[in-house]
């Protein structure tokens, strides 16, 4: 548990560095990799990682259609990385043949998720041209006319992730269809919306051709329609893209009229339109076409949630990465972090889903958009399902919420990440995905009883949105997706996940159906993801997290070992009724399932 | 009761109370001698509020017509508004407040009052003695003997009657080194590392003056500190230029010339009115309800409260890793050796010392380096943050610690046997009390006032069954290995639980932790049975 190095500055004292006994022979080093089915030696080579941390380490590389290996070979510092191809954005040559200076002439690495690699070879005998050339085909594979390594691969999983999400399941689950809400087909060749998905919940007094009039009217087709109803007021979220109302100020009867559908459904006076925008960019759209709903909307009004566009998000997240990553600002981090402004968006964010979530659960529709509806508007609908409903809290009810609101509903994963593709400055390019599980993060801290997973599944969504080894975040909408047999020739990942599941299990979570969560959603109550933002740094790295995921893992077995007594107890109970009476456990009634008792007995605490 | 004079008006109908995380409520107001109690007279409720009037650190009133507000601000950082009718009756009950609040007598403090049934002035007072923990430390008789040169209190007044010195020290010598010690505070061992025998001493500045005066019997018990192994540190907690100015006003330094087989580092610790400033900045931060776009990181960086967290951690985990990697003695010093050589060195046993990281060893450990070694307690904590009063010796150096503690607990969740919630309580319990653990500046004047006959023990009433599992850690899991906190400002966090207490979201989260120390009671209860 001892830090690696002396972290108190003290001049007076050595600087002690973890040594490890020299049994790992070279030739050996790269030996206990285990690789993954399909997985195929590209090349391997001596080389020298410059650290960031350690400084300069010889060791060896092994590169594969899946990832970057390094092993030390010094026998002094263990030092390893493991770093799937699809995490890398940007393979630079570093130094020429004539660079003066040690390990100047080498690799320079850039990865898509907040670090940087580089490694020194020999200057003679243009000893990086083939590793370069190599790496940056496959790190690379769409540039260079090669399969994403999902379609290479063949793992093998007891669970088949594609299985955790059906839309016509998912409306049943909330009650749909219902009188007032009807389940419509007429996406199912993508003609409608070539960016959203077959299986679309509309007003159930809308026609056919009114959708198709109203899609005439909304940037890219993304008509309104239901993300999530409210079973006892009948609330509802509906998402949808920017109305075009452009300079003329255009309107369109059957979008206003559509509206009013949805406002009538559960019979109140207002429907509220969130706009995510602020509103000097939602009047900017309209030279574009775009625009806002204006008065013409009776019975509606429109709040504009001062979220900014992907472009500025990306450049925050810039900034965060300049000030943690190799080195971490030090004398005036907080003033810093400030002027990153990543927070400042988390908070927008998250207090933009509050909205939405308190609009509906007092009674009141809205209407979600931004400009395409595919961003700003999939973080709004998405986190305020979260606060709404406890189904999404559970392990599979959250995979079931990616899959709906981000991946089903065109986040343009494809573009936002750039999966494959060399054009590291992409202007599409922008973590908003990113920025959602950082507020579902704040979330888990807010509420650490609430959440059925823990942080540790967040990390893995993260690391495979990177990684290209599963299907689930490749292309950018589900017409893509069946062009290119998704679900039939790559493994999702929650294939992997529900495999494996303890390990993602939040052993206090205590289910509670009924209950909205409202974070808060003040500076003073958001934090930096340490453990996401700066992990790669091993001297802020807290270091007893695997005890912590021991201890974890203790307290589940604890907890299954308690669900069984209760479950033995209340057998004994049914079976023999005339004890119950002076029976000194308080589940007394022996008609309700454990999980239920399980919560019964904590609530008077 | 004398108090009586400062109270024209005990009781005041219909009164409105605002206060945080409850709806406004109207009932009556009533003053005593140490109180301020509200009872709530809605129809079906009969909830009571009871402040202790020393927990008040400023009052602000302002009136309207007939009737007058009165807002109190708390030591524990709770900010209560009581709307009062009758300009008169606002009036009498501000004076009130203002003069009881702050009554500088001892002996008329609450805790001498306070008797609570379930209490006896008989039982066991304290959790240890000098010597006790000397005698429970085998090891040290070899080489180390307790001293009671101070029996009477005169070698050092803010030391207690026996310490723990060099088994080849006399007595006389030990006076001698008193003389040339601020205060008197000479070496003194502190903390003995079992695993290499190397130990923690604290002390004051030496006298040096300007003229660089020697003391023959203070480098005598350096060294026989040290004893044969070829080094030890001494970690000044000032700059060495603040080192080098203090020979002006009669202090100093171990020079390397007298002091050869000891090494100085100075690691600057700002103490004083420098951190009471900035607890009353960060609190003002904390308190500002304008919150959009405040720039509050901006505004927490400025109150340079987490630099302070951070320098100590630092500085501890230095004074650690002498004495546990290097395997040296360490002596640590400041000027008065009252403030931050106590902090540091009790940061610094929680880092390396199991025993110190329990629930009852965290308090022991607390009554040995913070009460028995005399910080001044009274001084230091008579304000808080909200106080207009000129400032004289406020300092809160044991928030400080408490804070660094949290975020010990924070970064080892396993670690330490005590929840966040003991120390949300001790931080609470030092401004304003029942009991009579915190009051007086040290064991002499504690003596002197008869606490431990005649006030009840916080440490003891906090170990009690129900009480011991609220303050326990659920989570805990005992280890041997030192636990080294990471003091990049990246790992520091704000200790919203304390300084945010007052929030609905302090709240949830409370009730969070709560719900996770029941669901472990009850699953180890059933894996038991």
């Amino acid at each position: 548990m001892a830090s690696p190095v002396s972290v108190y500055n003290s001049n007076a004292l050595d600087a002690h560095i973890a040594s490890t006994p020299r049994e790992s022979l070279k030739m050996e080093l790269l030996a206990d990799v285990s690789l993954l089915p399909g997985e195929e030696r590209i090349i391997d080579k001596d080389i020298i990682y410059m650290c960031h941390f350690n400084g300069a380490v010889k060791g060896k590389v092994l590169i594969t259609n899946y990832r970057l290996y390094f092993k030390s070979s010094d026998a002094d510092v263990t030092v390893m990385l493991d770093v799937p191809l699809g995490a890398i954005s940007r393979v630079e040559k570093m130094g020429g043949a004539s660079s003066r200076g040690e390990n100047s002439y080498g690799l320079d690495i850039t990865c898509k998720d907040m670090r940087n690699l580089k490694f020194a070879l020999k200057q003679e005998g243009h000893s990086r041209r083939d590793i370069f050339d190599l790496l940056f085909r496959h790190a690379f594979p769409l540039s260079h006319g090669l399969p994403l390594f999902a379609y290479v691969t063949q793992e093998k999983y007891a669970e088949n992730g594609w299985n955790i999400y059906k839309p016509v399941e998912e409306f049943r689950r909330q009650g749909l269809p219902n009188n007032k809400w009807r389940i419509t087909f007429i996406n199912k060749s993508y003609d409608l919306c070539d960016t959203y998905p077959t299986v679309l919940a509309v007003p159930f007094k809308s026609k056919e051709e009114d959708l198709r009039r109203v899609a005439a009217f909304r940037s890219k087709g993304r008509i309104p329609v239901l993300s999530w109803i409210h079973r006892e007021n009948q609330a509802v979220i509906v998402r949808c893209s920017q109305p075009l109302v452009g300079m003329s100020g255009k309107r369109n009867r059957d979008d206003e009229r559509y509206l009013d559908l949805i406002r009538e459904a559960n019979d109140t006076t207002k429907l509220t339109i969130y706009d995510a925008r602020p509103s000097v960019n939602a009047v900017a759209n309209k030279a574009t076409g775009g625009g806002y709903e204006g008065d013409e909307y009776q019975n509606a009004e429109l709040i504009f949630l001062d979220i900014q566009n992907i472009h500025v998000m990306r450049e925050s997240l810039k900034k965060l990465k300049d000030i943690v990553y190799p080195n971490v600002e030090e004398s005036h981090w907080l003033s810093s972090l400030e002027s990153t402004h990543w927070l400042e968006h988390v908070k927008l964010v998250l207090s933009g889903a509050i909205q939405v979530a308190d609009k509906v659960s007092s009674g009141n529709s809205v209407v979600v958009h931004c400009s395409d509806g595919w961003d700003r508007t999939a973080q709004l609908t998405s986190l305020a399902m979260l606060m709404l409903d406890s189904h999404y809290r559970t392990l599979r009810g959250f995979q079931g919420l990616i899959e709906k609101e981000w991946i089903s509903f065109g986040h343009k994963f494809a573009s936002r990440i750039g999966h494959g593709d060399k054009n590291h400055a992409d202007q599409d390019r922008s973590p908003i995905f990113v920025q959602f599980i950082d507020c579902v993060w704040q979330m888990t801290k807010q509420f650490p009883t609430a959440f059925e997973f823990n942080e540790h599944l967040l990390l893995t969504i993260l690391d495979h949105l990177y990684s290209c080894r599963f299907g689930t975040f490749l292309y950018n909408c589900e017409s893509a997706r069946d062009q290119h047999e998704v679900r039939s020739k790559t493994v999702s990942l929650w294939s992997l996940v529900n495999s494996k599941m303890d390990i993602y299990l939040n052993p206090f979570y205590t289910p509670e159906s009924g209950r909205v969560l409202y974070p808060v959603a003040s500076m003073r109550h958001l934090e930096l993801w340490v453990t996401y933002y700066i992990r790669w740094n091993p001297r802020i790295r807290q270091q007893q997290q695997s005890p912590v995921e021991q201890r974890y893992k203790e307290l589940l077995a604890l907890r299954d070992e308690y669900l069984k007594k209760l479950e033995q107890l209340q057998l004994s109970d049914s079976s023999t009724s005339s004890r119950l009476a002076n029976s000194p456990t308080p589940n007394t009634s022996s008609n309700t399932s454990p999980s239920q008792q399980y919560t019964h007995l904590h609530t008077p605490f | 009761m004398e108090f009586s004079e400062h109270i024209k008006t005990a009781n005041v109908e219909d009164v409105v109370l605002r206060q945080p995380l409850h709806p406004p409520s109207r009932g009556t107001l009533c003053i005593t001698g140490h109180h301020l109690l509200f009872s709530d007279r809605e129809e079906g409720s009969s909830r009571q509020v009871l402040l202790l009037l020393r927990n008040i650190d400023a009052i602000e009133k302002r009136m309207s017509g007939s009737s007058g507000t009165i807002t109190i601000k708390c030591k524990d950082l709770r900010v209560l508004q009581l709307d009062i009718p009758g300009m008169e009756q606002c009036l009498n009950i501000a004076h009130s407040i203002e003069t009881l609040s702050c009554l500088d007598c001892v002996s008329e403090m609450y805790p001498f009052f306070y008797r609570p049934a379930d209490l006896s002035l008989q039982d066991q007072w304290g959790l240890s003695t000098p010597e006790k923990h000397y005698s429970q430390m085998k090891e040290l008789c070899e080489r180390w003997r307790l001293s009671s040169v101070n029996r009477d209190y005169s070698v050092c007044p803010s030391y207690p009657s026996a310490v723990i010195v060099p088994n080849s020290i006399d007595d006389s010598t030990l006076k001698k080194v008193a003389k040339f010690r601020q205060g008197g505070r000479f070496p003194v061992l502190c903390y003995y590392h079992k695993k290499n025998g190397m130990v923690i001493m604290r002390s004051s500045q030496p006298l040096m003056g300007a003229n660089r005066k020697r003391c023959k019997e203070d480098e005598l018990l350096l060294q026989a500190v040290i004893d044969g192994s070829d080094k030890g540190y001494i970690i000044d907690t000032r700059s060495s230029q603040q080192a080098q100015q203090a020979r002006m006003t009669g202090g100093g330094f171990e020079s390397k010339s007298c002091y050869s087989h000891w090494k100085r580092l100075h690691r600057q610790m700002d103490r004083g009115k420098a951190l009471q400033e900035s607890l009353i900045k960060l609190v003002e931060a904390c308190g500002d309800e304008s919150n959009n776009m405040d720039r509050w990181l901006s505004k927490l960086e400025n109150s340079k409260w987490l630099s302070h967290v951070q320098t100590a951690l630092s500085t501890a985990g230095l004074l650690a890793e002498c004495v546990e990697r290097d395997g040296h003695s360490v002596l640590v010093h400041g000027s008065e050796g009252t403030d931050s050589s106590l902090l540091i060195s009790t940061l610094a046993q929680l880092i390396m010392d199991p025993c110190c990281r329990t629930l009852d060893g965290f308090l022991a450990l607390l009554e040995r380096e913070w009460l028995q070694a005399g910080h001044p307690f009274q001084q230091r904590c008579a304000r808080s943050a909200y106080s207009h009063a000129r400032l004289q010796q406020e300092s809160p150096v044991f928030l400080l610690l408490l804070d660094c503690v949290w975020q010990l607990w924070r970064q080892f969740p396993l670690a330490l046997g005590f929840s966040e919630a003991l120390l949300i309580r001790l931080a609470t319990e030092v401004y304003a009390s029942d009991y009579g653990t915190f009051l007086c500046n040290s064991d002499q004047e504690r003596c002197a006032m008869g606490i431990k006959d005649k006030t009840h023990c916080l440490f003891q009433a906090l170990l009690r069954p129900g009480e011991r599992d609220f303050y326990s850690n659920p989570l805990y899991e005992p280890t041997e290995l030192a636990i080294w906190p990471s003091v990049h400002p990246q790992s520091l966090q704000l200790w919203r639980g304390f300084f945010l207490r007052w929030t609905q979201q302090a709240r949830h989260l409370e009730e969070a932790q709560e719900e996770i120390r029941n669901m472990l009671i009850e699953w180890g209860k059933l894996a038991l049975s």
